[in-house]
């Protein structure tokens, strides 16, 4: 789904640019008023997080639409809806100053410094963006299901459960990326319907202030509908690593029974792990969910380090890899993934996040997994199309220097967010206590440093595009012969 | 050492871990290469040592930071403690400006407007305490200071554009 691809990459790289300005801003080396800070923030923020799941929604669907038929016009029609919700959040901060963030809570938007109408447009944008992801859901979800003999087929309840009897009737279990399909389906359309009825009471709330809704039933429903679907952008892309990373270590990925269950792990904690953004609601969230919340998000941990990246390293070792900058990207986005983890472990230890919750550990992990993780999982599958179908390939230098700008500036970059995190500088600040501003001076020019690896990336794909020639088979279609 | 170094510690050593293994494995790619059903056999026996370990590890962290934690059980909510009631509003705190050394203090805090947080900060600039502030609920939030000084309330959920800037100042005990 080039269409989904296109547009994702185009915003991300929009708004690192925004990012930049943000950092820069924080550093002092650059004067923005705060409320113009708060809508790039807000610009920021909303436009990473709908970038990367277009990414991985069309990539999901090009995945499984190698396996079951997945009709292009509803796909085309959920993005057209994406685009359109896109549209109003951009008119509302562009044109309405709205600065609420994305995840604002209730009652915050209607408290604003912004107009009325801005609210709303802001609203019912972010209402078209979650009815378009759930069309998505809802369709992938559907597909699955019919292919694989409904949620017990596609869960591989049987294949865990009765393995004799299942092989013995000459079944197979579904494909590895079709769990992930499954998953965000499922959780998607649960999370996503919650959002709808949230998003439906602010828009009532809108139209008659008299109606009141409660703050911390709103919090709940903010963070179980965000929680899931940030999460479920790094789960969605975990397809490629399956696919992609069998394709270049030339082994085989099988769905086995560990796999499955660690799916079906990942399939409830992905709804319960939210808790964790309530812990300093000290008094009012019952005290009970806290203890739960902490339990929930350390067991995540389980499927994700013993089975998906467990699984992965396995293929690399001693395989035949080849590391062109596709398989590079691809690998490291795996470290990026754990290490956000580490971070955001941490942070759900209801200790720890006595002195970290809201501060600059928060972007800290999330632009581990979501930059160091989800982006390179992106541009990793961009450049396997690219290497695959292109008669040039690139210079050992070039991969070198790439690698050194945008893994060494990225590292500059997050621990600047890290060290601000531990030393108490909150986030969402503009101008930070000290020493914030110190630590943004250094990550600024970690920031500057990646790009400039980014840009390099991004000449060279051209480079290999350029040199695609119609007799080689595009990635992964050439697996073809293997699947049937 | 202090509670922020000994976190980013933490982090660093784990990070350091995980990219060494990954370093090892991307290495391992120059050696001979080795059949996929060999490299399974031993790879399981390794992964399920690994799952024991990092279930139990989770566990026993789990069960490690519950006496850590700040909520206060109905019985020790009503123990005698200095009662300060904390109003939060866009853009600062309704609060007193001189608070007792070495007495316990139940903070009650709540907000006018929007949603905000009240973190305390030391005169070193260290985040010691903190919790939400909910419009129409009140959180409870234990502090006890140990040391006198000057100290200083930041605002820790967005709350609109002048968010940075709410602050207020405090001083315990003969300061
Ligand atoms: C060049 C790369 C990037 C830079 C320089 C950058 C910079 C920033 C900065 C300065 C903030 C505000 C931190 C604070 O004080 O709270 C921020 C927030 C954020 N960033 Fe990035 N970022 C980058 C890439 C990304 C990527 C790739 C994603 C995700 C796909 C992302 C997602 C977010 C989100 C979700 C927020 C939170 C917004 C909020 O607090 O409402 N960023 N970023
Ligand atoms: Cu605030």
């Amino acid at each position: 789904m080039k269409l989904y691809l296109a547009f994702g990459l185009i915003i991300a790289a929009v708004m690192m640019l925004v990012g930049l300005t943000m950092r820069m801003a924080q550093a002092q080396w650059l004067s923005i008023p705060p409320d113009v800070f708060y809508e790039l923030l807000t610009l920021h923020g909303a436009g990473m997080i709908i970038a990367l799941v277009v990414c991985a929604m069309g990539g999901l669907w090009f995945l499984m639409r190698r396996r079951i038929s997945l009709s292009a016009p509803l796909a085309v029609a959920a993005w057209a809806l994406l685009m359109l919700g896109v549209a109003g959040v951009v008119i509302s901060v562009v044109f309405g100053h709205y600065a609420g963030l994305y995840t604002f809570l209730y009652p915050l938007p209607f408290i604003g410094s912004w107009p009325g109408w801005a609210t709303g447009v802001f609203l019912i944008g972010m209402m078209l963006i979650n009815i378009g992801w759930m069309i998505w859901c809802f369709q992938i979800l559907g597909a699955v299901l019919r292919a694989y003999g409904g949620l017990r087929g596609a869960l591989g309840w049987n294949f865990v459960w009765c393995p004799k009897a299942f092989a013995a009737a000459g079944h197979e279990p579904p494909p590895p990326e079709a769990f992930p399909a499954v998953v965000a389906g499922l959780d998607g359309l649960i999370t996503g319907m919650v959002a709808m009825l949230l998003g439906v009471a602010l828009l009532v709330r809108w139209i008659d202030p008299r109606v009141l809704i409660d703050p911390l039933w709103a919090k709940n429903l903010t963070y179980l509908y965000m929680h899931a679907l940030a999460n479920l952008i790094i789960y969605m892309l975990a397809a490629f690593i399956y696919v992609g990373l069998s394709y270049v270590t030339k082994r085989e990925y099988h769905t086995s029974k560990v796999f499955v269950i660690a799916w079906w792990s990942s399939l409830v904690f992905i709804l319960t792990n939210y808790f964790h953004h309530l812990y300093m609601d000290v008094s009012s969230q019952p005290q009970i969910l806290q203890y739960f919340g902490e339990l929930s998000s350390y067991l995540t941990a389980i499927p994700v380090t013993a089975v998906t990246v467990f699984g992965a390293l396995m293929l690399v070792w001693r395989s035949r890899t080849r590391w062109t900058l596709g398989a590079v990207f691809m690998y490291s986005g795996l470290i990026g993934w754990v290490v956000g983890g580490i971070g955001a472990e941490i942070d759900a230890s209801v200790p720890f996040n006595l002195h970290l919750h809201n501060t600059l550990w928060v972007p800290a992990h999330f632009h581990t997994y979501l930059l160091g993780g989800c982006l390179l999982f992106v541009m990793g599958w961009v450049f396997l199309l690219l290497e695959s179908r292109s008669e040039h390939s690139t210079s050992k230098l070039m991969r070198s220097l790439i690698f050194t700008l945008s893994f060494g500036g990225m590292v500059v970059f997050l621990l600047g967010f890290y060290f601000g995190g531990a030393t108490g500088v909150p986030r969402r600040y503009d101008t930070q206590p000290l020493p914030g501003p110190l630590i943004a001076q250094f990550a600024t020019i970690g920031v500057i440093i990646m790009l400039l690896g980014f840009t390099l990336a991004f000449f060279e794909g051209l480079r290999l595009r350029s040199g695609f020639s119609a007799d080689r088979m595009l990635w992964p279609q050439n697996l073809r012969d293997d699947i049937s | 050492m202090g509670a922020t170094s000994k976190l980013l510690l933490i982090f660093l050593l784990l990070a350091g871990g995980v990219g060494s293994v990954f370093v090892v494995v991307a290495l391992s790619t120059r050696q001979p290469i080795e059949d996929q059903t060999e490299m399974h056999r031993r790879g399981y026996a390794v992964r399920s040592k690994w799952f024991l370990f990092v279930t139990l590890f989770l566990l026993a962290a789990f069960v490690a930071t519950l006496p850590f934690f700040p909520y206060l059980s109905r019985v020790t909510a009503q123990g005698p403690a200095l009662r300060v009631p904390v109003i939060a509003q866009q853009f600062t705190f309704i609060m007193p400006s001189h608070l007792p050394l070495k007495q316990r203090i139940i903070f009650e805090v709540t907000s006018r407007d929007v949603n905000h947080n009240f973190g305390i900060y030391n005169s070193k600039g260290e985040l010691i305490a903190q919790t939400q502030a909910m419009p129409d609920y009140v959180n409870n939030l234990e502090v006890t200071f140990q040391k006198s000084g000057r100290y200083t309330v930041r605002c820790l959920e967005y709350c609109g554009v002048g968010h940075a800037l709410m602050e207020k100042e405090f001083t315990v005990g003969g300061y």
